[in-house]
């Protein structure tokens, strides 16, 4: 559905996004994760057209973006962060003339997008008394007034409250369920990332620095989880017999490949050293994601 | 889609209450000069000059003849003002809004983007003139009778007409005032295209027509008046002369035109290349 290669962007000398390069499926609900000025938000950007990019290529939908504009960005809707419309215009009259950018759209395709994401008896009403809630729905709306394969999210929840956000999360898992669409998903809001996406790709300073499934994010290979009565005793002795490559935080360990949890038990029982739990450690996305961009010194290590 | 793309950006043009500043500025302006020209030494000085002339001033002092009294320092000063302001908002406001990158995420050229608001505000400075001169001529109507017309300007134009022959080349005029103002939102839109806020296009428009009009008045540069825009915007007035030069008046609308057509590619070209951001 969406293929970068080698995308890069240079604003007057620096570089906003380097050599970047990943796939979205069909049906996928794919997390852009990065820190702020990581270059996820001119990334997207480049992906609909709005900033043009200094090297690569961009797909949507087998279009090129650069070349064939129109026939890639037709299956597609966008929601920005804090979502902005003509005020003093009332919402059904922003629908109409956003939507007349894309194609011709019936009342009856409006009036039933406008019921889909619940303003209905609303629309009347000048976006002005709208709350950031109500705004959000309506930049719903408008995404979804072209029937979109892809919906391209750049943090949709920003500045939402608790409600707001568990809302928009729900609505965002509603669309790919009940209408299949495939989802692009910028956010800082990492719990958010962990419930919703199948995917993910992390940005550091415009790099791309990891790119996988969320599923194996959260199984993080080898790592364990270790209660004992003296945690540096035991890492040392367990480094020395090779069993572990690393160890963090007092309680984690790192297992070196072919080692199992048994191994270890095994061997500080024979040390006389205490064992009171021992498990496999599920990390989440924000462990994660926290580990890959903290810089090399910030590493506990024994 | 165009008909409808055009409509929507007439319904967010005309549906922001800034768009209106310059029709209310118009009617103060026209009531305060009305009252004016009625009760100063203002209509008294017409009446000799026409009197001197050998005409009989109570048969010209009309609703024609006030109504261009009227519209000359508001088209010299009010409706430069008011076309720049709207010309500079059609594409800075909505960068500045964020609602530009809204709309340039649908499939939708951005040249043909381009196209709709700057047909819409080709619209709106029509709108304008027609505005300006029919109000004018309903004010006049309050305080003056439907008489033969006198128009009066040093250098630039002195006739009498007939009631009827007068309204057909008063309305004559506002074609030609109608494509000065076109003239002036389209630099004023060329600037808006590039990355600055609506009132630097704004402020970058008015200056150049400022430029134009005080190099075209420096005696060095008569030989070369041609070459100012300012200069052929005068041609409205040219309508009020007997006989009327058409040949003049010709060449000075099709160079407006193409300055217009000219701003229009200009800024179409650096919308093109410009990266839109948040």
């Amino acid at each position: 559905m969406i293929e970068l290669s080698h995308v890069t962007k240079k604003f007057a000398g620096r570089t906003a996004v380097d050599d970047l390069s990943f796939t979205v499926s069909r049906g996928e609900i794919f997390g852009l994760l990065g820190h702020n000025g990581a270059g996820k938000s001119t990334a997207i950007g480049m992906m609909l057209g709005q900033v043009w990019p200094t090297g690569g290529e961009i797909k949507i939908c087998g279009h090129d973006v650069q070349s064939n504009r129109r026939a890639a960005l037709m299956p597609v809707g966008a929601i920005f962060e804090a979502p902005v419309f003509y005020d003093y215009l009332s919402g059904r009259r922003n629908l109409e003339i956003l939507s007349s950018y894309t194609a011709p759209t019936s009342p009856a395709r409006i009036r039933e997008v406008i019921e889909w994401v619940g303003l209905t008896g609303r629309e009347q009403s000048r976006v002005r008394t709208y709350s950031h809630g109500m705004r959000a729905r309506l930049a719903l709306a408008q995404a979804l007034l072209p029937k979109p394969e892809l919906l391209i999210l750049d943090e949709p929840s920003d500045g939402l409250d608790p409600e707001g956000i568990h809302e928009m999360r729900q609505t965002i898992l509603r669309l790919q369920r009940e209408l299949g669409l495939t989802i692009l998903l910028s956010s800082h809001l990492l719990n958010e990332v962990e419930q919703l996406c199948t995917r993910i790709a992390v940005l550091q300073k415009g790099k791309k620095v990891f790119d996988g499934n969320v599923a194996d994010v959260k199984a993080a290979r080898g790592k364990v989880a270790l209660k004992t009565n003296d945690f540096p005793a035991a890492t040392r002795l367990l480094r020395e017999r090779g069993l572990i490559t690393d160890s963090a935080d007092d309680r984690f360990i790192t297992l070196a490949a072919g080692r199992t949890a048994a191994d270890i038990v095994q061997a500080l029982v024979a040390a006389d050293l205490a064992v009171n739990g021992i498990w496999q450690h599920e990390q989440t996305v924000e462990d994660f994601y926290l580990n890959l961009i903290k810089p090399p010194s910030a590493d506990i290590k024994i | 889609m165009f008909p409808a793309q055009l409509k929507n950006e007439l319904w967010k043009l005309f549906g922001k209450k800034r768009t209106y500043i310059g029709f209310g500025a118009f009617l103060l302006a026209q009531t305060a000069m009305l009252f004016a020209f009625k009760y100063t030494r203002w209509q008294q000085d017409f009446e000799r000059l026409l009197d001197g002339n050998g005409y009989l001033a109570t048969e010209f002092i009309s609703i024609l003849t006030v109504s261009v009294v009227m519209l000359i320092p508001q088209i010299m000063l009010l409706m430069p003002l008011y076309a720049t302001l709207v010309g500079g908002d059609l594409v800075a406001k909505e960068a500045e809004d964020g609602t530009l990158r809204m709309i340039l995420s649908r499939p939708i050229s951005r040249l043909r983007l381009l196209f709709v608001k700057w047909s819409a505000g080709i619209i709106f400075a029509v709108v304008l003139v027609l505005a300006l001169g029919l109000t004018a001529l309903g004010f006049a109507s309050l305080l003056f009778p439907w008489k033969g017309m006198f128009v009066f300007l040093p250098g630039q134009a002195f006739c009498v007409l007939s009631a009827h022959e007068g309204l057909v080349r008063f309305a004559c005029s506002h074609l030609f005032l109608a494509v000065n103002a076109s003239v002036m939102m389209s630099v004023a839109f060329m600037f808006s295209c590039f990355n600055m806020k609506p009132a630097a296009a704004t402020i970058l428009a008015l200056s150049f027509l400022f430029v134009s009009m005080v190099m075209e008045n420096i005696p060095f540069f008569d030989r070369y008046e041609d070459w100012f825009i300012t200069h052929h915007f005068k041609c409205w007035l040219l309508i009020f002369r007997d006989p009327i030069p058409w040949s003049q008046i010709c060449q000075s609308e099709i160079i407006l035109v193409a300055v217009s057509i000219t701003a229009f590619i200009i800024g179409s070209m650096a919308f093109q290349v410009r990266d839109i951001k948040s």
